[in-house]
């Protein structure tokens, strides 16, 4: 009966460690796809340097293939990239390669790196590390390099939307590079300097709590012409 | 009889032409600007977000009237002395220049209360200046663009306050830029004491403000000392209700030495026309 039960989670394991990563990407962009819109609430805060903001609240909305709203009362800072990009990218297998990595563990989920080179030239995006859950097929964890946005790593948490591949909360990590304002424009001309003045590109965070997903319920093209 | 003078004072000012050439400039200016800024307001905002938009997207209503009314003080704020200065400095040089002044003194009133009515019919103009720059700024620009969260920038980041949060901060900003362009009024009334002709004080007003705000820019370190003492450095304090959180620290020191300035001015022009010599 040992043996049996060992063999049965060794043939297991293998079975998944024998996915090809081309598989599991597909298996992953397969989940993504089957959301066709969504509406959600974000709720989303802030900590990047040299921008001081209080946590705002806004509706995202997504349609396939690559329609995309925000809509707030107030200001609400988001990352540029993130939302639908990477999804864009993966769609089509054709573009991309793939290769399978290591596992490692994020937020207690066992996960297989992917690493994803774009084929040729033109891409915006020039690689993707993606840790995806290979048991759930969602990505845990990404992290990706573009000519426009630089890296942004972003780690994914999951709720009851699990089964679409939607995330409950996503925190991005993004570079911020030194920003300096003319004294002419700013026009806050008295203001001492700051004596350490710190040229690098500095780290900063975006959390956004996603919750009340509406998903597949169609949403009308004008909300996005607005 | 103070207040007699006073409200002649203030007529007087009403009846001059050049009271109303600072309140149409004003209008004309924040028109130009309102109109700008619903032409092309998203690539101005765009120039100052430069820096943060290559990762960063800013959703949501960015240009308001919240921040139209700020950008108007911001770049009004530099040139309002000067059509302050333009009534103001008038007020006693240019009874000197047309005679009036023996009159004025033969009334039953002090040397003292005939400045101290200048003084403060001077300081209800620039209250009414203040008013109608908060009016057209703040109600224009609301009216035109809506309100919503703003986006204050500074030399070393960006700062955005919720929309609910706001208008305390424009009420309190006014009051201290009031403050800064009342010592603007006190300065121009001040050296009109001492003049015998109206461009003087209105030249001596703008130049002493264009110098003192050159030194407070320079970063030189010889001038650090004297900085904290120029009322041109804290002119720009009611800017300090922006920031995040409020520094009332600063704040309280900018509005001592605009008091204290506007006090030594007073003070000054007193001293000054009790011992002018207006029988010549």
């Amino acid at each position: 009966m040992k043996t049996l039960l060992t063999l049965l989670i060794l043939t297991l394991h293998f079975g998944v460690f024998c996915q090809t990563s081309t598989e599991l990407l597909s298996k992953v962009v397969s989940k993504i796809n089957t959301v066709k819109d969504y509406s959600v609430t974000a709720k989303v805060s802030a900590n990047i340097p040299m921008i001081k903001i209080l946590p705002s609240q806004a509706t995202i909305y997504f349609k396939q293939k690559n329609k995309f709203k925000v809509v707030s009362k107030g200001i609400v800072i988001l990352p540029k990239q993130g939302f639908t990009d990477i999804n864009s990218f993966l769609s089509n297998s054709n573009k991309h390669q793939s290769l399978l990595g290591d596992t490692s563990i994020i937020n207690s989920v066992k996960t297989l790196l992917i690493t994803v080179i774009p084929n040729g030239e033109g891409n915006d995006i020039v690689l993707a590390k993606l840790w995806v859950d290979y048991t759930r097929f969602v990505i845990m964890k990404s992290q990706i390099t573009s000519i426009s946005n630089g890296t942004i790593t972003t780690t994914y948490n999951y709720g009851d939307k699990v089964s679409f591949g939607l995330p409950s909360k996503m925190i991005f990590e993004i570079d911020v590079k030194k920003f300096k304002l003319p004294k002419s424009v700013a026009a806050d001309i008295n203001k001492k300097k700051n004596p350490t003045p710190d040229d690098k590109a500095k780290k900063g965070t975006i959390t956004i709590s996603l919750s009340e997903y509406v998903v597949n319920q169609g949403i009308n093209d004008s909300v996005f012409s607005k | 009889m103070l207040v007699k003078n006073i409200y002649n004072e203030f007529i007087k000012i009403l009846s001059k032409p050049r009271s109303y050439l600072g309140i149409g400039a004003l209008t004309i200016l924040i028109c130009i600007i309102i109109f700008a800024m619903k032409v092309d307001g998203n690539s101005i905002v765009s120039f100052v977000t430069a820096s943060f938009e290559q990762t960063l997207s800013f959703n949501g209503k960015v240009i308001n009237g919240n921040l139209i009314a700020f950008i108007i003080l911001q770049m009004l704020i530099v040139h309002i002395p000067l059509l302050v200065a333009l009534v103001t400095g008038d007020l006693i040089s240019g009874e000197a220049a047309m005679g009036t002044i023996r009159m004025l003194a033969t009334k039953p009133i002090s040397r003292t209360q005939i400045v101290l009515s200048k003084f403060i019919a001077g300081a209800l103009y620039t209250l009414f200046l203040t008013i109608w720059l908060g009016i057209l700024a703040l109600g224009l620009s609301h009216l035109i663009f809506g309100s919503g969260d703003l986006i204050v920038l500074n030399s070393d980041g960006i700062v955005i306050l919720p929309n609910n949060d706001i208008l305390w901060r424009y009420g309190a900003g006014f009051a201290v830029a009031y403050l800064s362009l009342l010592t603007v009024s006190s300065l121009s009334i001040c050296l009109s004491t001492f003049a015998e002709n109206s461009i003087g004080p209105i030249v001596s007003t703008m130049a002493i403000i264009i110098l003192f705000t050159i030194i407070g820019t320079l970063d030189v370190t010889v001038f650090d000392t004297l900085k904290p003492y120029l009322f041109t450095t804290h002119m720009a304090s009611w800017r300090s209700y922006f920031e995040d959180p409020v520094p009332f620290e600063s704040i309280k020191q900018s509005v001592i030495i605009l008091l204290v300035h506007n006090i030594i001015f007073i003070s000054v022009s007193i001293i000054g026309f009790n011992r002018k010599d207006i029988t010549s």
